[in-house]
């Protein structure tokens, strides 16, 4: 197997590999660290690499391995952790001048349960600076790109671990997502991005930016790959009062039945052909997807859910007041030290009045009531993720969500889980996507449907030419 | 309440002891004015029993009082 093909095993491949001791932990992580090398350059999604701990990690992966130690499928594979992930002794700087060497003395508990599993740490990924500054020149480290064409944009704020995952520069990545940002890179890079639950995946130890909209979640390759990371870090957790102690399934298990015969699913047209028109080819890619899905025995309906703009407007709201409380004093301190677009984003927080905010979360309770009433007697809804295909770097507008709203924000309101997957291909070669949105706590049939559509599809046979 | 929004965002700007850098008062005044019509869109008008979403736990709750 050549270099780049190790690279592109998915994860359930390398597992499989590496638990028959076909494959070497080590051998896989310097052909990592050897493509970070040549194309990182190019790509901009590593800010830090951690070189020498992960061929640590590695050689002690595959030590225990060889001693009948095998932990499981994340056991020995290399991921990279999106840049407001603590780790200890690392430095966690949230692409801000203001976070510069700040190092954490512990790891957030995700990255402790990857750890734990037996993942090995690559390096930190780029972030939009606070995972809010958007595609900007005037932060401390250059935007990533996008691996599909380097002069489109990845979009964000999980910049770097869609960029990374897309070009074989790891084998999973971690994001966050507080109105789409693990979904958004998915979309545009080609990948699985998972939105867990509010509260399946502890927050703690990641950089927060809106307590009650931040999610934790993974960008893979493949729906398997999220899957298996959702299984490592699922759960409850102490350090974050969100958490929830609803039981944990076996994700991996539910992607065992091939078809979906009987599964009711509601198509969410009024969102992509009313609020936000879709382009033709995001259109055209999201009905061969129906057709493919009803192919598999899904019953297709359609359900017509609120505004895009209100839920937008609550959750605008919400997500500027709360972030701005998180940032009030250093943006009263420091205002030099952020870059433009975040400064402008969370300063706006601050006219955002009491009663604002309480009336957005009043307005949040009765869109969640009416989404749930929406979904009685469906398993999943499906829209696309994103009107568009990736633009060119540095187009988007400050404003974009709201000037041409994406289809994700509403379920970071409401606390769904939501997975975006690759659906196709522009005319310019470029990523589209599907995303499937699931009951609270329900991921396994999210990821199950996302599953027989890849496996039913080849998208998954197309990389970037890089 | 000012006559305009330019007046109005002056004053809570002055109001919030908010210090602007050079620039940023254009676009920022962009973004209040995206703002107002959010705020109005979200409205105020809701029954008096609607009660706010407070920290966001979806049936987690139950679980834990069974």
């Amino acid at each position: 197997m050549t270099a780049s093909e190790l690279c592109f095993l998915s994860v359930a491949e390398a597992a499989a590999l590496i638990a028959k001791r076909q494959l070497s932990p080590v051998e896989l992580t310097h052909a990592y660290l050897d493509r970070i090398e040549r194309l990182n350059g190019a790509l901009h999604s590593y800010v830090r690499v951690l070189d020498q701990t992960a061929l640590a990690e590695a050689r002690a992966a595959e030590a225990e391995i060889v001693a009948g130690r095998y932990r499981g499928p994340l056991h020995g594979v290399p991921i990279g952790l999106k840049d407001i992930y603590d780790t200890a002794g690392v430095p966690t700087e949230g692409g801000s001048r203001l976070c510069l060497g700040h190092t954490p003395a512990e790891d957030a508990t995700t990255t402790r349960l990857l750890r734990d599993a037996g993942a090995i740490v690559l390096g930190k990924l780029t972030t939009w600076e606070f995972a809010i500054g958007g595609t900007a020149f005037d932060t401390p480290f250059p935007p990533a790109r996008n691996p599909w064409n380097v002069e489109r944009d990845p979009a964000g704020s999980s910049s770097g671990s869609g960029a990374a995952v897309a070009a074989g520069l790891c084998a999973a990545a971690m994001g966050s997502d507080t109105g789409g940002s693990i979904r958004w890179p998915a979309a545009w890079c080609g990948l699985a991005g998972l939105k867990p639950t509010y509260g399946r995946v502890s927050r703690a130890g990641i950089m927060p930016l809106s307590f009650s909209l931040d999610h934790a979640g993974p960008l893979t390759w493949t729906v398997e790959d999220a899957a298996i990371v959702l299984q490592a870090i699922a759960g409850p957790d102490p350090r974050d009062p969100a958490s929830s102690g609803w039981p944990v399934p076996d994700y991996r298990a539910a992607l065992a039945e091939p078809e979906l015969k009987g599964m009711r699913l509601a198509v969410v047209r009024s969102m992509f052909e009313r609020d936000s028109v879709a382009s033709e080819e995001m259109r055209a890619a999201f009905d061969h997807s129906v057709e493919v899905l009803c192919g598999l025995g899904a019953v297709i309906g359609e359900v017509e859910l609120p505004p895009l703009a209100l839920y937008g407007a609550a959750a605008f709201m919400i997500a500027r007041g709360e972030g701005f409380a998180i940032h009030e004093k250093t943006l009263r301190e420091r205002p030099q030290d952020y870059g433009a677009l975040a400064r402008e984003r969370l300063t706006i927080g601050a006219y955002v009045r009491a009663s604002d905010m309480v009336q957005a979360m009043r307005r949040r309770r009765m869109l969640v009531d009416t989404t749930a009433a929406a979904m009685a007697g469906i398993d999943a809804l499906l829209l696309p993720t994103v009107p568009d295909p990736a633009p060119k770097l540095g187009e988007l507008a400050p404003y974009f969500g709201n000037e041409r709203p994406p289809y994700m924000r509403p379920f970071n309101l409401t606390g769904q889980p939501a997975l975006s997957v690759c659906n196709g291909f522009d005319s310019a070669g470029l990523p589209l996507s599907l995303q499937i949105v699931g009951r609270h706590f329900d991921e396994a049939t999210v990821l199950r449907i996302g599953h027989a559509y890849e496996r039913a599809t080849t998208w998954r046979q197309r990389r970037p030419q890089l | 309440m000012a006559d305009n929004l330019e007046a109005q965002f002056a004053i809570e700007t002055e109001l919030l002891g908010l210090k602007l850098l050079p620039g940023q008062q254009e676009s920022l005044l962009a973004a209040y004015a995206a703002m107002r019509e959010m705020i109005a869109l979200v409205g105020a008008d809701h029954p008096m029993e609607a009660e706010p979403a407070h920290v966001f736990l979806p049936d987690a709750g139950k679980e834990r009082r069974a």
